[in-house]
């Protein structure tokens, strides 16, 4: 067993004809959740047309935290805002556990239900108008 | 051009020196025709011409100007020539001055940042004050309610700090520069107009030249600074004037950034108050014991929490809540603390585990975040010797339950996390603890803490459950200190996350215990109910 130092947190992204694909390797947490979450989500609304599925391959995942699975939450919000469907690829032990975990595996990758991208929208309305 | 002979009267003057000497007459006494400091000069070199050349020249001021003489003999006589060096002398002053005052502001930096305490950031600053700028110095801060709080240095004596009502618009300017404006220039200021209170009791005489400046903060002024010269003293210059406002602007900063912390801390602690765990004993005979371990040490409050809510009497059931939000810092705090608030408030359904944790996941829905907690329920209730447990896990790891044969075993809940997903669901178990059995909940940091002997393992349920079988019959207290021990040691230095472990604990002996609580044990004690 090699002693190896943390592993860098990297984003790699492939686009595909109505697919996005996201290679995210090293750990996911406090400190690099947002990168993933803002570099997806800037992807997801760049002009193209937007995915239909969106795939986040896990292969080369060191380690996750619950910081980073607020991350994966948030991406599943968004894609399934723009009807994409969310995929979860290569899950490593520790991230299927932690899926398990807390349940929210079937939530994650499930199609997009319409009624909860537009709760999310009324939501956000909401908050747009309590601030007028 | 000025000749004298070697009696000490002026011989010739020329033209230009009749332009700067106005009043000199050719014949009369060296030293009633010019300033002293040539009479002086003249007379050292008649003592001692020898060294009249090798030494500095002789230099002062005639009227307005600044003059450096040189010398030539000619024959018996001496011959002056006088060289204007005012402005050379005046910038030499002046960088003189910028470095003295270039020195007194990194030092004043060096020593104001140095602190991060309000009180002593004034008192440095009002003492360099009145050690580098001024007689006296008077640092005001912003008012707080009805009182200021007040700084008074004097040159030599030691800083005064009161707190009091003054009443700020005696001070010509002061009201302005308590509010961020610009200073009134210190001409403006008429010395006896500084009411008592803006004088340190140490200042001699009276009043002669004031300075008024604010302090800039961040954003909002830090409060002003008063500076006293007496009037035996030169007045304060615009150059003073000018080098005032940048210490001011220094002082400022330091000072607002003290502020800035302090408030902080002490929203920290206000927060704290409710955050911190709380001290748990026990209620309606059965043990309770929790501890937590941030994930910086120096911080108090993080992301786990764990409460006890007592049923109103021993009929009713205790609330134990322990929890874990995602996320760090003041935002998990915060989160905690809706949480823990909202929880309480939903004591009375505390019957259906899955009903208070969907309404407390609509709670703490929201379109702006996926920020969510992982939570362990128990609802606990002592009937006769029996010490009955509903235990739920919403996306939280199990809690464990440490058996008297030394199984441990895990409790088969399992739950959605709360507070990203728009419905939950939970599944609540039943168990019972027999006197001296133990129910473990704990967050991640424990089975997360990475060390070990190889410094890159994680501690890890295994290792967890084996450490708990050691804990059989113990109290509760001691069950959650060995645990929070061999997760420290297992970390060693390494960076951990929050960890919290909390124990429920059926005594072994006990007024209840002893009454029947023998005969409870058995076959029954681990079903459900």
């Amino acid at each position: 067993m090699t002693h190896l130092p943390p592993s860098e947190f990297t984003l790699a992204f492939r686009h595909e004809p109505a697919t996005l694909t996201v290679m995210i390797g090293g750990e996911l947490d406090y400190d690099t959740s947002d990168d993933l979450l803002d570099e997806v989500s800037r992807r997801l609304t760049a002009g193209r047309p937007s995915p239909a599925d969106v795939r986040l391959d896990f292969r080369e995942l060191a380690s996750i935290d619950s910081s980073g699975l607020t991350a994966l939450l948030m991406i599943h919000r968004r894609t399934s805002a723009l009807g994409a469907t969310l995929h979860l690829d290569n899950r490593p032990a520790h991230l299927e556990r932690l899926l398990h975990l807390t349940a929210v595996l079937d939530h994650l990758t499930a199609p997009p239900t319409r009624p909860e991208a537009r709760r999310a929208e009324e939501d956000d309305g909401l908050a747009g108008a309590g601030l007028i | 051009m000025l000749v004298s002979d070697r009696h000490g009267h002026l011989v010739r003057l020329n033209d230009a020196a009749r332009l700067v000497l106005p009043d000199a007459v050719s014949g009369g006494r060296l030293s009633e025709q010019v300033p002293a400091w040539l009479a002086d000069a003249h007379q050292r070199t008649i003592a001692a011409p020898a060294q009249g050349t090798s030494a500095e020249l002789p230099h002062g001021a005639i009227g307005e100007r600044y003059f450096e003489a040189r010398i030539t003999l000619s024959g018996g006589d001496v011959v002056w020539w006088l060289v204007d060096a005012t402005d050379r002398r005046v910038a030499e002053r002046a960088l003189g001055d910028a470095r003295r005052r270039s020195e007194v502001l990194s030092e004043a930096s060096s020593t104001l940042l140095s602190t991060l305490n309000v009180p002593r950031c004034m008192e440095v600053a009002a003492a360099l004050a009145a050690e580098h700028l001024a007689e006296a110095a008077v640092l005001i801060a912003p008012p707080q309610g009805r009182r200021c709080s007040l700084t008074y240095a004097c040159q030599g004596d030691p800083v005064v700090q009161t707190s009091r009502q003054v009443d700020v618009t005696g001070v010509p300017g002061l009201r302005e520069a308590l509010q961020g404006f610009p200073p009134v220039p210190a001409r403006w200021i008429n010395p006896d107009d500084i009411p008592d209170w803006a004088i340190p009791d140490g200042f001699a005489g009276s009043v002669g030249s004031v300075i008024v400046a604010p302090l800039p903060g961040h954003g909002v002024p830090a409060g002003a600074l008063i500076l006293l010269r007496s009037s035996t003293e030169q007045a304060f210059t615009e150059g003073e004037e000018v080098f005032a406002r940048l210490f001011a602007a220094r002082a400022g900063a330091a000072l607002s950034a003290a502020r800035l912390y302090t408030e902080q801390a002490t929203i920290t602690a206000t927060l704290m108050q409710d955050l911190l765990p709380p001290t748990l004993r026990t209620v309606h005979g059965v043990e309770y014991a929790g501890s937590y371990r941030t994930s910086k040490d120096h911080e108090r409050v993080g992301g786990d929490f764990y409460d006890v809510h007592p049923g109103a009497d021993p009929s009713e059931e205790t609330l134990v809540v322990l929890g874990d939000v995602a996320g760090k810092g003041l935002d998990a705090a915060v989160l905690t603390g809706k949480i823990r608030n909202t929880l309480h408030a939903l004591l009375p359904l505390a019957e259906d585990h899955q009903h208070i944790l969907n309404l407390l996941n609509s709670a703490l829905l929201t379109s702006h975040h996926t920020r969510f907690a992982t939570l362990a329920l128990a609802s606990v209730q002592r009937r006769g010797g029996r010490t009955q447990l509903r235990l739920t896990s919403a996306g939280h790891l199990p809690p464990l339950i440490v058996r008297t044969d030394g199984t441990v075993e895990e409790a088969g809940t399992r739950g959605t996390l709360v507070g990203a997903l728009p419905a939950v669901t939970a599944r609540t178990v039943g168990t019972v603890l027999a006197p001296g059995e133990t129910c473990l909940l704990y967050t991640d940091g424990v089975t997360e803490a990475r060390g070990g002997p190889l410094g890159d393992e994680l501690f890890g349920e295994d290792r967890l459950k084996r450490a708990l079988a050691e804990c059989v019959g113990m109290p509760g207290e001691a069950v959650v200190e060995r645990v929070q021990m061999l997760a420290a040691q297992w970390l060693r230095d390494g960076r951990h996350d929050d960890m919290a472990v909390m124990a429920i604990t059926a005594p072994k002996a006990g007024p209840l215990n002893t009454a029947d609580g023998h005969a409870s044990g058995g076959t029954t004690r681990r079903s459900g109910w």
